[in-house]
């Protein structure tokens, strides 16, 4: 690599290009090291940099991406997005109302420069410490430990220079035993050294079921829902809820719902990118500034997120909340990346418990899919810790289960929240790290649908 | 650059127990065209270098975009330093190799896509999009289409040293439409992408998307108000696509080797079969031949060599329902006490290392006929086509599908429309309850383009084929 800074490169970017247009320069460095049955498997270590340019010709977006960071490279990126853009002009207008201007962006406390130096020893202790908690109780140890380190720098014609620079840490622990019964726990920080990882194998190993698995009746049953599952959840409602887009287009699962109660008076949801724990962000991928914005409060829906152009689709007053994902936007639309759930006053899963006669605690869901989008309704199992919960007390492991209900459904239906809150990621970075979680408590929620 | 990945491995020689190192340039360009305008066209080329080693039985993996004999030098020293840092793993063989992947290797194509003007690809694309529009209850429309181009060179320490080009083309139509809080979405040719193959731009024309649009539409319409799908057991058929999705998580996925070893465990899961069960675990009905195939014309997942350079094959791994084989790279075949690996090693691009994971995986044909055929012949039940959503256990035991559309089956003949159809099963019983497999002409081959796995997360492109077949006793309407 050179010495050449990610703003320097994007402003050397953009020297090359001509008329609307913006420069994207992304630097990842990062180490993940994956471990099954004890023993090390994978350790993955990678230094990338990325420069995309985005032109705009009469209302279109065109993009071109390189690896590359000489001037030939930059030119032929830039002529290519150049022409796509104007090419597409053929098609009469397009609807992107050009790129934002320049905005201050607050500074955060997301760079952490120890964890930045990816030391691999690091790893090697992480993952030692792993080994010897799930060792104490007779388990055998499954997981990764990663680190990484992003910087992203943003110029463009309209004026934006921004630059912003994060790291993020990520332990997953899944203690098995040898009757394939297992538990599960994590941890996500802006800092390597905040994360604990023979805590997070000790908190796996303690939820590794004793005994045999019983089996539950498909029905609903009241529910204690850990972080981790409450997580996944409202990543989920990002997507088809708060999405500017679907919303837009009259797709969106709070479609003609804002203003409206959506949830139990006790739900407050916000995206609030520099709230304690979260992984912070100065600007989205278009360079406009990062901003708290309230989304469900004491229950009532109140607005979706946009970019750039989900906001021209939207017309009206709609501009930019600072949520692209891709400089011009995404086909998919853009999402709340630092979603944050208010806590409520449960001490804990066992105080959340305490009313329920029989019902369920879930430490985690998996593999969960959208069944029909506008309804919110998700299909998933359980997974690494399924628990009855008899009298008000967790007792018995049974089966994992499939579950088929609707995140506001269960959102209307909460009763009561933990106190304390988590930040909760399932550190999949697909394609270029960009790490995110969602910090919230553990909750209760009356009605949750088993069906197998 | 083949000259510096072999002079890289040679010098990692005495420092390791082998070493392998890529160099891939992949390049895509992606275009969408969205209520009558060029929505958006992304286009990108991604280079680098990726170098594994094995140091005793600790693997090291560094990519780097420094594609310099220095930065592909750097890269060899970080993957050293990664795997010594690591705790002792007990030293453990590879598969052998019959021949070190020698060569070079190409996928055919008739026309470059990426010699097509971009002016035709988008008058291509506008023409199908504006047969979607037209009814006030269409909300969204979209028409696109994928080109990717990987060049890949590849040396390792047991001799290989191999060039191959793939490039693959393709695309879809969709409509979603909303009334009465009600939301439908129809796709041609299929979901998630539409139908891509390994070809060059002939295979997006041969899609003729301009064509399907209107009834794509005016399904997409007619579901809104199509009667519920009833709930409860009946006798579905499934149609070629959706069956191929099956396929890919109830079969695929489940014999993949390293999840069987549990070394999967952490994320992905591992699965209902074990290792002891090759040869002579009851999969599925004697209507049941799955084959793994990396060389299928037009295969997402058929190369010349895979990622460790073990040369493309064709095996099966269920034949009359009965197990036997599984997906395996070097490492999972000798832990698992196999001589070869079954060629399954692949990595999405440079900086990901090679996992296990599926090339072609396909049900064969059997021999009820076309659909038509197998419609008349059940007389009362459900027919499903294209997938909506999906979703199944960690061990690929319990899944939950939902297609876009379905049609009742009376008399032998397809009746109504039904809308949110779903249906939900067990792998080794839906198996079982497969009684009928249409013929060879009804076989189609599927491309799915975001398959995930592996920490760091990889997207993996791969086909399966197969024909309409008929389950019965299948739980439908569960959603």
């Amino acid at each position: 690599m050179s010495g050449e800074r990610p703003l320097e490169l994007a402003e050397r970017g953009l020297g090359l290009t001509e008329g609307e247009a913006q420069v994207t320069v992304i630097r990842e460095r990062s180490l993940v090291s994956r471990f099954a049955r004890s023993h090390p498997t994978q350790a993955t270590r990678v230094d990338t940099s990325t420069v995309e340019v985005l032109c705009v010709r009469d209302g279109h977006t065109a993009a071109a991406s390189t690896d590359r960071t000489d001037d030939e490279a930059l030119v032929a990126a830039a002529s290519r997005a150049a022409a796509a853009a104007q090419a597409s002009a053929y098609s009469g207008p397009g609807s992107y109302p050009g790129l934002p201007g320049p905005a201050p962006a607050r500074a955060h406390e997301g760079h952490d420069p120890v964890t930045a130096r990816l030391d691999p020893t690091t790893a090697g202790r992480a993952l030692e410490a792993a080994f010897a908690a799930a060792a104490d109780g007779g388990l055998e140890a499954f997981g990764i430990w990663s680190a990484g380190a992003v910087e992203t720098a943003i110029a463009s014609s309209a004026g934006v220079r921004a630059t912003d620079s994060v790291t993020d840490a990520f332990a997953k622990v899944i203690c098995r035993d040898g009757e394939g019964r297992s538990g599960f726990a994590s941890d996500t920080a802006v800092r390597a050294a905040d994360i604990d990882v023979a805590a997070v194998a000790r908190r796996a190993a303690e939820r590794v079921p004793r005994g045999a698995l019983g089996d539950v009746a498909p029905g609903e049953y009241p529910v204690v829902l850990e972080a981790e599952a409450v997580g996944v959840l409202l990543e989920f409602l990002a997507w088809l809820g708060f999405n500017g887009l679907a919303h837009a287009e009259g797709r969106g699962a709070l479609s003609g719902r804002l203003g409206r109660r959506v949830a139990a008076p006790a739900v407050n949801l916000s995206d609030s990118p520099r709230f304690a724990h979260t992984l912070p962000r100065a600007f989205d991928a278009e360079g406009v500034p990062k901003a708290p914005l309230p989304l469900i409060q004491d229950g009532v829906a109140h607005r979706v997120v946009h970019d750039t152009s989900s906001a021209a689709v939207a017309g009206g007053a709609a501009t930019s909340t600072g949520h692209a994902l891709a400089a011009g936007g995404t086909s998919d639309g853009p999402v709340p990346t630092n979603l944050v759930l208010i806590g409520g006053g449960a001490a804990d899963e066992h105080e959340l418990a305490a009313p329920i006669e029989r019902g369920l605690y879930v430490a985690r869901l998996w593999y969960v899919n959208p069944v029909r989008e506008r309804d919110a309704l998700l299909t998933g199992m359980t997974r690494d810790g399924t628990y009855l919960i008899e009298d008000g007390r967790i007792t018995r492991p049974v089966r994992d289960v499939r579950f088929t209900d609707g995140v506001l459904r269960l959102l209307e239906a909460t009763e009561a929240l933990g106190a304390r809150q988590r930040l909760v990621s399932e550190g999949e970075f697909y394609g270029r790290r960009f790490a995110t979680g969602v910090v919230c408590p553990p909750l209760r929620a009356g009605g949750f649908r088993v069906n197998a | 650059m083949l000259d510096l990945l072999t002079g890289l491995v040679a010098a990692a020689h005495g420092r390791c127990s082998y070493a392998e190192a890529r160099h891939v340039v992949d390049r895509h360009e992606r275009i969408e065209v969205r209520g009558g305008r060029v929505e958006r066209v992304d286009a990108g080329t991604s280079e680098g270098i990726g170098v594994r080693v094995r140091a005793g039985g600790a693997w090291g993996f560094a990519a780097t975009t420094d594609v310099s004999r220095g930065g592909a030098q750097a890269a060899l020293e970080r993957a050293l330093a990664l795997a010594r840092a690591l705790p002792d793993v007990p030293a453990a063989s590879l598969a052998g190799i019959d021949a070190p992947a020698r060569g070079h290797w190409s996928s055919p194509r008739e026309r470059d896509p990426f010699a097509i003007g971009l002016e035709e690809k988008l008058a291509v694309l506008l023409e199908a999009e504006a047969g979607l529009r037209g009814d006030a209850r269409i909300v969204r429309t979209q028409a696109s289409c994928l080109s990717t181009a990987t060049t890949t060179a590849f040396a390792s320490s047991d001799g290989a040293a191999y060039t191959q080009e793939v490039t693959a083309c393709g695309g879809g139509i969709q409509a979603w439409a909303t009334a009465g809080g009600e939301l439908q979405v129809r796709s041609y040719p299929s979901a998630h992408g539409g139908s891509v193959a390994q070809a060059g731009w002939e295979h997006l024309m041969g899609l003729e998307l301009a064509a399907h649009a209107p009834r794509v539409a005016e399904e997409a319409v007619a579901l809104l108000t199509a009667p519920p799908c009833p709930a409860g057991p009946t006798t579905l058929v499934l149609g070629s696509e959706q069956l191929a999705l099956q396929v890919h998580e109830s079969i695929g996925h489940a014999l993949e080797l390293d999840r069987i070893l549990l070394g999967e465990a952490s994320y992905a899961g591992t699965s209902w079969v074990g290792a002891a069960d090759l040869g002579t675990l009851r999969y599925g009905s004697e209507h049941l031949d799955i084959t793994a195939d990396a060389t299928t014309p037009g295969g997402l997942g058929t190369f010349g060599w895979d990622d460790e350079g073990v040369a493309a094959n064709a095996h099966p791994l269920v034949a009359r329902g009965v197990l036997r084989g599984a997906l395996s790279d070097r490492e999972s075949a000798a832990a698992a006490g196999l001589e070869r690996s079954g060629g399954c090693a692949r990595a999405d691009g440079f900086a990901r290392q090679p996992i296990v994971r599926m090339t072609n995986v396909s049900l064969q044909p059997g021999a009820a006929g076309s659909l038509d055929d197998l419609v008349a012949d059940t007389g009362e039940g459900v027919f499903m086509e294209t997938n909506r959503s999906w979703s199944i256990d960690d061990r690929r035991l319990g899944f939950q599908f939902a297609t876009e559309v379905a049609y009742e089956i009376r008399g032998g003949e397809l009746g109504r429309l039904l809308r949110n159809p779903s249906y939900a099963g067990v792998t080794p019983s839906f198996w079982a309850s497969m009684d009928a497999v249409c013929s060879p002409a009804a076989w189609r081959l599927h491309g799915l383009l975001n398959c995930g796995k592996g920490e760091p997360g990889q997207v993996m492109r791969v086909s399966h084929g197969a024909p309409p077949a008929r389950f019965r006793d299948v739980e439908i309407g569960v959603a």
